[in-house]
């Protein structure tokens, strides 16, 4: 007779556990690794954000590239990792984690991280290359630059300009072509009150907003005769006369036009950009024509149409001079382009970023209407403002882009771009509360941002 | 009377047993090792590389460059980091007496037993589960000027509401106030506090005095110390590096005007803004003496104010 057996039932025991949870961290750690690894031959474009839009240009860019060039398999772009601190977290955690992008836009100063280490410096491939340095305007390149070494290459740029609705100015019967515009910060402060009305503490309808923002106040304290950094130097002058005198025309202006409270213009509406307001959600006042004017960016001409104005003729003119200052300039968004340290392809992702600097930022352009520098570039106006303005309209807006593109201040171009840019933050705030006089707070950030240079610099 | 312990000496199964002993201890420490080993690699090593760190001047991308007490000379001069300090001390100050007040009460009612005890529990633990960025954007869009519900509420009453989130003089108390948000788990520490007290003693105190402040005085806050001590010393310690709540509000400036500058603010973008980690180092390494020495001195005036049963005093 044959007993029926029965087969010991599987138990998890101790050392089968250990070993299972043993195995599961190993490859859970070893993952992501494999996941986000760089490999030769793979081209791998890290992008900070930007719209839709942009996101699939620079995608669709980067694989039509590479099809065409048979020694790399594939290439990948990454869109929307962060601004600012997000971002650059993520490529120095890259960089040192030795498994950074081939290339990557930087929206931000590229020898802040250049001058650490970060990115490779360009000289010797630019030299024998199409892009060599003869072919990028100086003052744009020069914010790549740092004691003799390029860490980055200006590919395109957002030129900044004064906006208006000139609608708005005819409905005043105020002239509306651009010679009319005012030429100084004076006649602007004059134009900007026979729009500006209150309802209360309501501001309903504004002419223009003093100056606030610290990325593109280098512009501004041009405008005046002043800088706001002496990159030949290596010394900050936030506190020259120029600026100080600059904040006191602004904070008079608030005074005098807009009760001298910055809270109440913010808690009437979006009166700061031609953006709406991210955190409340107000749109923006330029659009709905309850602003007269502002001061942006050539992005702007593609994304006013989404969402569209309530008007159709917008128009740009240069920005006006400062009490001191004596001729007009302009500045620029960086859209700047660098070749992390540890790259694993980086003659391929230089040779990319030679197609972007020229064939690549026709196609750019066309899309999203941010100016290519190279002078090997021949521009073609934007397809969505041709759509929206027609030909002529959006070609002579090209050639004022190209002008001003001409008259960029230098700017974006310390090592320590991101830390002066948040002490200007403060001290604008200071200002505009009322926290601190012009002078005080420009002192302070001063006394900050040259401690953090010198300190950057001793090496 | 001693009772003896079974001695396994002359017992033949006496090897086997240390055997067995041995190798449970084996499998004690085997089933152990994934913490120990976690502890030693993301505590111990990075506390003793933060020491070390924090004599260097270390950008991330390049090598580290000993600077000696360079950073903390820095640290001296920095007046972000003296602006840090009067905004979190401020915080400190205000904030941790206020939650435990406020907890102390919330804890108190919960004591009562009704039959919507575990209801009200649950609800007031609730806030606790809530991540704390989410917690801080709902709490701006209800303070958002204008068309924020609360402005709504207090002008429908004809006040005139102030700028919560930008007015430089209201900006940290607004934190201040987020921070008594969620205050589950102190209140479930004061809870079990309350819920400790043997009901003898209050009964005894309901019959000498019918004063219901008499008993709080005298017989329940005396007898709630330990766990007083325990909210104070975490509250602070936590007051000490309150950091989400203050990002998200203020960002990396502690807008407005830097008000709501918090020091771990301060670090994180030493470290991770302006990748300064030998400075971030030297501030983490200044934060932990701090609290550490506060600690020490709360343990120490402890002795005079804390109440532990069956401890002579």
């Amino acid at each position: 007779m044959a007993y029926p057996t029965f087969a010991k039932p599987e138990t998890l025991n101790r050392r089968s556990f250990l070993l299972g949870t043993a195995a599961t961290a190993a490859a859970t750690m070893t993952l992501p690794g494999a996941a986000f690894a760089q490999a030769k031959g793979q081209l791998l474009l890290w992008l900070p954000g930007g719209s839709d839009l942009f996101c699939k240009v620079q995608t669709g860019m980067l694989t039509d590239w590479t099809a065409k060039h048979k020694e790399l398999a594939s290439a990948e772009t990454v869109c929307g990792l962060g601004q600012d601190t997000a971002f650059n977290q993520a490529l120095i955690g890259a960089i040192t984690g030795g498994n950074p992008p081939d290339m990557s836009l930087l929206w931000d100063a590229p020898v802040s991280l250049g001058t650490q280490g970060a990115f490779l410096a360009l000289d010797d491939m630019m030299a024998k290359s199409i892009i060599n340095i003869d072919t990028w305007p100086g003052g744009l390149l020069a914010s790549c630059q740092f004691k003799g070494k390029t860490y980055g290459l200006p590919v395109t740029a957002g030129i900044y300009s004064m906006w208006y609705n000139a609608e708005m100015f005819e409905a005043k019967g105020i002239k509306s072509d651009r010679a009319s515009f005012p030429k100084t910060w004076v006649e602007m402060r004059a134009l900007s009150k026979e729009f500006t009305v209150w309802d209360g503490d309501t501001l309903k309808v504004a002419g223009f907003m003093p100056h606030r923002e610290a990325e593109s106040l280098a512009i501004w304290s041009a405008l005046n005769g002043g800088k706001l950094y002496d990159s030949a130097n290596y010394k900050y002058t936030f506190d020259s006369e120029e600026n100080i005198e600059m904040f006191n025309f602004f904070v008079d202006w608030m005074n005098e036009e807009y009760k001298g409270d910055i809270n109440l213009v913010d808690r009437s509406g979006s009166f700061a950009s031609g953006y709406a307001n991210g955190t409340t959600g107000q749109p923006a006042a330029f659009r709905e024509s309850r602003l007269a004017g502002l001061h942006s960016g050539s992005w702007l001409m593609g994304d006013i149409y989404d969402p569209a104005p309530n008007f159709t003729r917008w128009d740009l003119a240069p920005h006006p001079v400062g009490p001191s200052g004596s001729a007009t300039v302009s500045g620029v968004w960086p859209n700047w382009f660098v070749i992390p340290a540890n790259s694993l392809n980086p003659q391929a992702a230089f040779d990319y970023l030679t197609y972007l600097s020229t064939e690549g930022a026709v196609t750019w352009f066309e899309n999203v209407p941010d100016i290519p520098t190279n002078s090997l570039v021949k521009l073609a106006p934007p397809k969505i403002l041709v759509d929206h303005r027609g030909e002529e309209f959006a070609k002579e807006t090209t050639a004022f882009y190209s002008e001003q593109a001409k008259i960029v201040t230098p700017m974006w171009d310390s090592p320590v771009q991101g830390f002066g840019n948040d002490q200007l933050k403060l001290a604008i705030e200071k200002i505009y509360t009322k926290a601190a006089t012009p002078k005080d707070a420009l002192a302070e950030a001063q006394v900050a941002s040259q401690a953090e240079l010198d300190r950057v610099l001793a090496g | 009377m001693v009772a003896e312990l079974p001695s396994s000496a002359g017992d033949p199964r006496g090897p086997r047993r240390k055997r067995a002993g041995r190798s449970e201890a084996r499998a004690g420490v085997l089933f152990a090792l994934p913490w120990m080993t976690a502890l030693v690699v993301f505590t111990f090593i990075p506390l003793v590389l933060t020491f070390v760190i924090a004599q260097a001047k270390f950008q991330i991308a390049g090598p580290p460059k000993w600077i000696g007490w360079g950073n903390y000379e820095a640290m001296w001069k920095d007046s972000a980091i003296w602006a840090s300090v009067r905004v979190t001390a401020t915080y400190a100050l205000v904030s941790v007496p206020i939650k435990l007040v406020l907890a102390l009460g919330l804890a108190m009612f919960l004591n009562r037993a009704t039959a919507l005890s575990g209801f009200y529990r649950t609800i007031f633990y609730l806030p606790f589960l809530m991540p704390a960025v989410a917690g801080s954007i709902v709490f701006m869009l209800l303070l958002t000027p204008g068309a924020g519900p609360v402005n709504l509420i207090l002008g429908a009453f004809g006040l005139d509401p102030p700028d919560w989130l930008k007015d430089p003089h209201v900006a940290l108390w607004t934190l201040i106030m987020l921070s008594l948000w969620p205050l589950g788990v102190e209140t479930l520490v004061f809870l079990g506090g309350l819920q400790n007290i043997p009901k003898e003693i209050s009964e005894a105190a309901d019959l000498d005095s019918p004063r219901a402040w008499h008993k709080l005085v005298w017989i329940t806050l005396p007898m709630i110390t330990p766990v007083i001590l325990f909210n104070m010393v975490i509250g602070i310690i936590s007051s000490f590096q309150v950091f989400t709540q203050a990002l998200v509000i203020g960002g990396t400036t502690g807008a407005p005007a830097e008000s709501t500058l918090m020091y771990m603010v301060v670090l994180y973008r030493a470290a991770f803004r302006y990748f300064n980690v030998g400075y971030a180092a030297a501030m983490a390494t200044v934060l932990f003496v701090t609290v550490l020495l506060l600690t020490l001195l709360i343990f120490r005036t402890a002795k005079s104010w804390v109440y532990y049963e069956g401890e002579g005093r």
